[in-house]
């Protein structure tokens, strides 16, 4: 178990160490620079030289790395290029949206998808077919198509909620909530089909697998054998999906950030493209894989305390 | 041994066939569309009604109609031109990404399946490292540098993707290469590359089908939202997420707008998909998963000609009476099985691979597959009729099957095993339960009892599991134990001492157990009385001491001649017997006797129907020809030197048909002979 | 069937000289008991050679080692006197193509996705024969073992599992070789296709005069088929001899133990040998592990004494048979 942790732990530094040597070497190979964005367009070459001389764009790549991997360890993620704020202070605030919508969407995707899916596979038959098929639909929609479909129906034709615009939590925790359902709803449309699918899957797995013919052979009554035994064993490869999923909708937040005009990681970066901000970019990959990197080393933990095959090793 | 029926044993299907993918209409739909969206965009120039940028002001945000089939856009433009320009970019781009993903996933699963276990391990952390990296923000920070370039975008993406495909596909190499026809290419001297294209990629030809018509779909998705975001192509050129995006714009007073585009997308990346579920074959089963099935209202018993087994003044714990189990609709697997179980004592049921004794003991608690089920006889249980299944299970009857391994719930602890059913069946409480386990483990020989308790069953040694698994089918304490082939997959000295044990149970306990197996051996060892069965019937039945000492069935006689241990003192023959053929499958079943194609003592009368004569005291046997054998003492014959390598040794059947069943036997010395026969003498 | 070789050929078929072969690699592998530890045989032309074990034993390890699908980690493999035991498999099939292969599972032995003519015309083209030779062979190979020869255009699926077994065995001969490693060959099989499979072996052993590394984990089949056993425990040859005197008058108690435990389709026999094994008071498997040093068998021994878990017996002649026990001379006590 500690050697596993240890491997997990290990494996999460060096996917942050990855996504910083990634964007550090995309963003030195492209054509532009900090000179040339901080310069401004239009700039004469000798302005723009002078700019990266400055920022020192123009030192060696590795000392220019290391001193990349020392801010960023002292968590001083530097200023825009563009308007000079302070990225750390600035992705600290919009953390805890994007993180509240991709946690909440993936909670709800995940015991709405479990009670789909378990549901399919332990009633079997017609049911079973029609949730198969619409989780089928349902995770092969675009997210923001969704979106804008929810928006009209909820906010524009039925005026229960709002279309866009985000509220703090801090002061009005009702208005939060309402201003992040939609989104959460929308993320939630893909999301619960691909948990129902791949619990609809582990079900009927789990349900075929010879323990479960000796539990029945010792009589035990079949509501155990479905919802503490398989679906224990399902509940290994769910887990997993959960975390992928997690992966997906923080990434896939960009475009509903756009969608709901919310002020999440997803603007910044958005923004940082359209501006080529490189400060901010770097920023916002790291900490995105930051969070990333967290969540699923707490989803080990989860799979190891489910898994006595993993526990045990 | 297996316990599907016969027919179920091509897993591949046989080329010729039409494809899988045909067969579903999901699957027609997916490609059908796919196939219409390429073409119809990638020929757009050709037909499109309107050009993509004429704009018609007077005309804006039009519903269909006749002269714009789709409506208009905010400039008046049309559009289905517009959508059908559009698609070519993400249809051609995503194309364009798989080929990147595969083109790099594909060749590391190869190589990493291949080489040593090092090689894999660094590739694998490094794809790891890369599956957990945020797509779209990283997508974003490439469009940052490199500016809105769609193709190198998208070709970035499949770089990151490959880690994916490289996941998925390696997991299927590793298992395809682990088949044994890839090993014999190896060792023929095929080169790895060959191997590779020839023996594994073929058979990994399917996930890599399937997981293409995904990425495709999610390639789509994500190249549409990069253009809601404004990250597509520049205007006016059309593309769909941008058209989604401006839609959303004027959704207030012209929601139309949104729905062809978002309909178009959604569709391809729908048809993307069932395409793939197509092409996996997954099905949602029409029955509920792994429900035991239930028994159909049967006819009352009818008592048979042949009410075998022990006179009925015996204490019979278990009397079966013409029992037949079909699948629903379809053939008969058992047909008229009759025994009788006395109490205290070991009744073997032994065949071969397909003769019916799995289904027949499990019909014993109702534990049949999904469509098989008793389609007559009964069953009769301490003197009532068995009909409630689930009152009996655990309690009065218990059973214990083949893999002792996987028997035992992998994700909770012996104890927790143990004690849930002990606390059901016994009504006391955790503590107590837990005294109760520690002593049936220490009945079924295991000596530390307090560790194996605290273990989970992948940490047992196989003979210990199947202790663990006999310790739990006695926590209800049953009066019959069923036994499904318990030793086959232990060694032999593993066996040996489950066999004593087991004798022990009984000797002890008064236990009786019905043991299924294959393996002669095993039921000279355990069984007081044994019941051999081929095709579905029961051949040969009595005390275990005369059908295996003094065979009066041909095929009894059979398997007792292809059995290489040979009594202390005799020379080891030079040749074993052998029954040529193979066994009529479930539904080809012959008139008469089963076994009359294979049989060496064959004779017209074979061929009509007869039934079970008395045989070995109190058994039976189903042999029209019983009493000429046994006078002229015939026994079955050893091959003869050189006969497997003789040209027609093993015939197959015609061309195009299933795997072959009752070839007739090459005419032995006796076939053509007359009435008495002569045996040639061991 | 029963006479073994007297006097050794000169240059033995198959040789196998220490052999070592570990699972895993890194630091725990090395230090871990190896799979295969220090087995050497030889088998003279046309001889059969039987290996036995249980699980665990090592057996299927050998055969892998032998055929150059695992590397050994120390030890050497000669073939007909040439040094096979790190050749690359490339380099064997045109070194080395007299030894061939045929696995346990017929189902998954044979490419389903390829017809029977195919498989058997692949081994054929890496010796340079291809066309209507090539096709030629393989019906006279697919003939050899009792099919027919029309055989070659159908898919495995259309073959029952005995059937496919000959068509592996085909596959084994099609380059006419001089040795066979046959990997539980017939352990998959019903009885009665069992026998005939062993008999269509013992056939083509007799009539092509073919040397067999027979690996099985039954004692009575390989009675049939052998002349000379080796009866394997954790990775160490247990005992080695002529396989009536070895199977009949044991001088291990490993292989007492393994013929003791062995059923017969006999009752009253049964019943006595159920006695006997009792009465030998062999320990469980399952036991605890042996100490690196010593006899790998001491926990489960009625004979173990404290030289047995210091040092390892080594292989020593005894009535007719090498046996690697400190005390073989009683064994005959046990029985």
């Amino acid at each position: 178990m500690a050697a596993y942790l240890a491997r997990r732990l290990a494996l999460a530094i060096g996917t942050v160490f990855a996504a910083v040597l990634i964007t550090f070497l995309l963003v030195h190979a492209g054509d532009g620079s900090p000179g040339a964005v901080k310069a401004g367009p239009g700039a004469e070459a000798a302005e723009i030289a002078a700019q990266n001389h400055a920022l020192g764009w123009d030192r060696p790549l590795w000392a220019q790395f290391a001193d990349t991997l020392g801010d960023l360890a002292r968590l001083d993620f530097g200023t825009s290029l563009i308007d000079g704020r302070d990225l750390g202070a600035d992705l600290w605030a919009r953390l805890p949206v994007t993180a509240s919508i991709a946690l909440l969407a993936t909670l709800l995707s995940g015991v709405l998808g479990i009670v789909l899916g378990v549901t399919a596979a332990v009633r079997g038959g017609r049911l079973g077919r029609v949730i198969n098929a619409g989780a089928g639909v349902a995770l092969s929609l675009p997210a923001f198509w969704v979106g804008v479909l929810l928006v009209y129906l909820l906010s524009l034709q039925l005026g229960w909620l709002p279309a866009t615009g985000y509220v703090p939590f801090a002061g009005d925790p009702a208005g939060w909530l309402q201003s992040l359902l939609i989104p959460i709803l929308t993320l939630t449309v893909g999301g619960a089909a691909i948990i129902a699918r791949t619990a609809a899957v582990g079900m009927r797995e789990a349900l075929g697998q010879e323990h479960v013919r000796t539990l029945r052979a010792m009589g035990t009554p079949e509501w155990r054998i479905r919802y503490v035994h398989a679906l224990r064993f399902a509940s290994v490869p769910v887990v997993s999906v959960l975390g992928i999923q997690f992966i997906a909708l923080f990434g896939g937040s960009v475009i509903v950030e756009n969608l709901f005009a919310l002020p999440g990681l997803g603007q910044a970066s958005q923004a940082a493209a359209s501006s080529h901000d490189i400060p901010a970019l770097i920023s916002v990959v790291v900490v995105a894989t930051l969070v990333v990197v967290v969540v699923n080393l707490l989803l080990d933990l989860v799979v190891a305390a489910l898994d006595p095959k993993v526990r045990t090793a | 041994m297996s316990v599907l029926p016969l027919d179920d044993v091509a897993a591949d299907p046989s080329p010729g066939r039409r494809p899988r993918v045909l067969r579903r209409p999901g699957g027609v739909f997916g490609a059908a569309w796919l196939v219409f969206v390429l073409v119809a965009s990638l020929t757009a120039p050709l037909w499109q009604p309107y050009e993509v940028d004429a704009q018609d002001l007077a005309n804006r945000l039009a519903l269909p109609s006749g002269a714009h089939w789709l409506g208009t856009d905010p400039l008046g433009r049309d559009v289905l031109s517009r959508i059908a320009v559009a698609g070519a970019l993400p249809l051609l781009s995503s194309a364009l990404m798989l080929v990147v993903a595969f083109g790099i996933g594909l060749p590391l699963a190869l190589v990493a399946a291949e080489r040593g276990r090092r090689t894999e391990r660094v590739i694998s952390r490094l794809t790891e490292i890369l599956l957990a990296l945020p797509l779209i923000i990283l997508l974003l920070a490439v469009i940052g540098v490199i500016g809105n370039r769609i193709y190198p975008v998208m070709a970035v993406l499949g770089v990151l993707l490959s880690a994916a495909v490289y996941r998925v596909l390696l997991g299927v190499a590793q298992s395809v290469r682990q088949r044994l026809y890839v090993d014999a290419a190896r060792v023929n001297g095929l080169g790895s590359l060959r191997v590779d294209v020839l023996h594994v990629l073929p058979s990994m030809a399917t996930v890599v089908a399937v997981q293409a018509a995904q990425l495709f779909g999610i390639g789509l998705l994500i190249n549409a939202g990069l253009a809601f975001l404004g990250f597509g192509p520049a205007e006016p050129e059309p593309s769909w997420g941008f058209m989604i995006q401006d839609a959303s714009k004027y959704l207030f007073d012209d929601p139309w707008l949104m729905v062809p585009t978002g309909l178009v997308l959604a569709l391809t990346v729908v048809a993307a998909n069932e395409l793939a579920d197509a092409l996996a074959g997954h099905r949602a089963p029409a029955g509920a998963a792994g429900r035991p099935s239930r028994r159909r209202a049967r006819p009352a018993p009818e008592p048979t000609a042949a009410a075998a087994g022990p006179a009925a003044t015996d204490a019979a714990v278990l009397r079966v009476r013409g029992l037949s189990v079909a699948v629903e609709g379809g053939p008969t697997l058992v047909s008229d099985v009759s025994f009788a179980l006395r109490e205290g004592t070991v009744l073997g049921l032994v065949g071969e691979s397909g003769c019916g004794k799995t289904m027949t003991a499990r019909s014993l608690l109702g534990l049949l597959p999904d469509g098989v089920s008793v389609s007559a006889g009964s069953i009769g249980w301490q003197g009532r009729e068995l009909t409630d299944f689930r009152s009996v299970r655990g309690r009065e009857i218990a059973l214990i099957s083949q893999e002792p391994m996987v028997a035992l719930d992998p994700m909770f602890t012996v104890a927790h095993q143990l004690t849930q059913p002990i606390r059901r069946f016994r009504r006391v409480g955790r503590a107590e339960a837990r005294r109760v386990a520690a002593r049936l483990l220490a009945q079924v020989g295991i000596v530390d009892a307090e560790r194996v308790l605290k273990s989970y069953p992948h940490q047992l040694s196989g003979g210990m599991a199947q202790r663990v698994c006999i310790a739990l089918a006695l926590t209800g304490e049953p009066k019959l134990l069923i036994a499904d082939e318990p030793t086959t997959a232990l060694d032999v000295t593993v066996q040996a001492e489950i066999l004593s044990l087991l004798r022990q149970l009984v000797r002890d306990t008064g236990l009786s157990i019905i043991l299924v197996s294959h393996d002669l051996g095993v039921v000279a060892d355990l069984c007081d009385d044994v019941a051999v069965m081929y095709a579905g019937a029961v051949v040969e039945a009595g005390a275990t001491a005369d059908v295996l000492g003094a065979p009066a069935h041909p095929y009894t006689m059979a398997l007792l001649g292809a059995n290489p241990h040979v009594p202390d003192g005799e020379p080891v023959p030079l040749r074993l017997a052998s029954i040529a053929g193979t066994v009529p499958p479930p539904g080809r079943w012959p008139t008469g006797c089963r076994f009359a194609t294979r049989c060496q003592f064959v004779r017209d009368t074979c061929t009509e129907p007869f039934g079970a004569r008395p045989a070995h005291g109190s058994g039976e046997v189903l042999c029209v020809r019983v009493d000429e054998l046994s006078r002229a003492r015939a026994t079955w014959d050893a091959d003869a030197v050189g006969a497997e390598t003789a040209p027609g040794a093993d015939p197959l059947p015609p061309d195009g048909g299933q795997p072959p069943g009752g070839s007739p036997a090459p005419a032995g010395p006796l076939a053509a002979a007359d009435d008495h026969t002569a045996g040639v003498p061991r | 069937m029963t006479s073994a070789a007297q006097e050794a050929p000169a240059v033995p078929a198959l040789q196998v000289r220490d052999l070592v072969v570990r699972y895993g690699s890194g630091r725990r592998a090395r230090s871990a008991a190896p799979a295969v530890d220090g087995v050497s045989f030889d088998i003279a032309p046309g001889e059969t050679l039987g290996v036995v074990g249980e699980s665990g034993s090592g057996k299927s390890t050998i055969g892998k080692a032998v055929l150059g699908l695992r590397a050994p980690a120390a030890g050497t493999v000669r073939l007909h006197g040439q040094d096979i035991t790190a050749m690359p498999l490339k380099r064997r099939s045109r070194l080395a193509a007299d030894l061939r292969v045929v696995f346990q599972d017929p189902y998954s032995s044979l490419n389903p996705a390829r017809t029977v003519g195919q498989t058997l015309v692949e081994p054929l083209a890496l010796q340079g024969v291809r066309g209507s030779e090539a096709d030629r062979r393989a019906r006279v190979a697919l003939e050899s073992v009792g099919l027919p020869g029309d055989a070659a255009g159908r898919y495995p699926a259309q073959f029952s599992g005995g059937q496919r077994q000959r068509v592996a065995i085909a596959r084994a001969l099609v380059c006419d070789p001089r040795v066979l490693v046959l990997d539980e060959p017939v352990s998959a099989l019903d009885l009665s296709t069992q026998a005939q499979v062993l008999n269509l072996l013992a056939d083509l052993r007799d009539q092509h005069g073919l040397a067999f590394l027979f690996i099985a984990h039954d004692l009575g089949v390989v009675r049939f088929l052998a002349q000379r056993v080796v009866v394997l425990y954790r990775g160490q040859v247990m005992e080695t001899g002529p396989v009536e005197a070895v199977t009949q008058a044991p001088r291990h108690p490993y292989t007492a133990a393994l013929t003791a435990a062995a059923p017969v389709p006999r009752p009253a026999e049964q019943a006595a040998r159920r006695a006997a094994r009792e009465a030998l008071g062999i320990g469980t498997a399952g036991a605890a592990l042996p100490s690196p040093s010593g006899c790998p068998f001491v926990p489960r021994c009625p004979l173990a004494t404290a030289v047995c878990s210091a040092e390892r017996p080594p292989l020593r002649p005894v009535d007719g048979s090498l046996t690697a026990c400190h005390h073989a001379e009683r064994v005959v006590t046990l029985r």
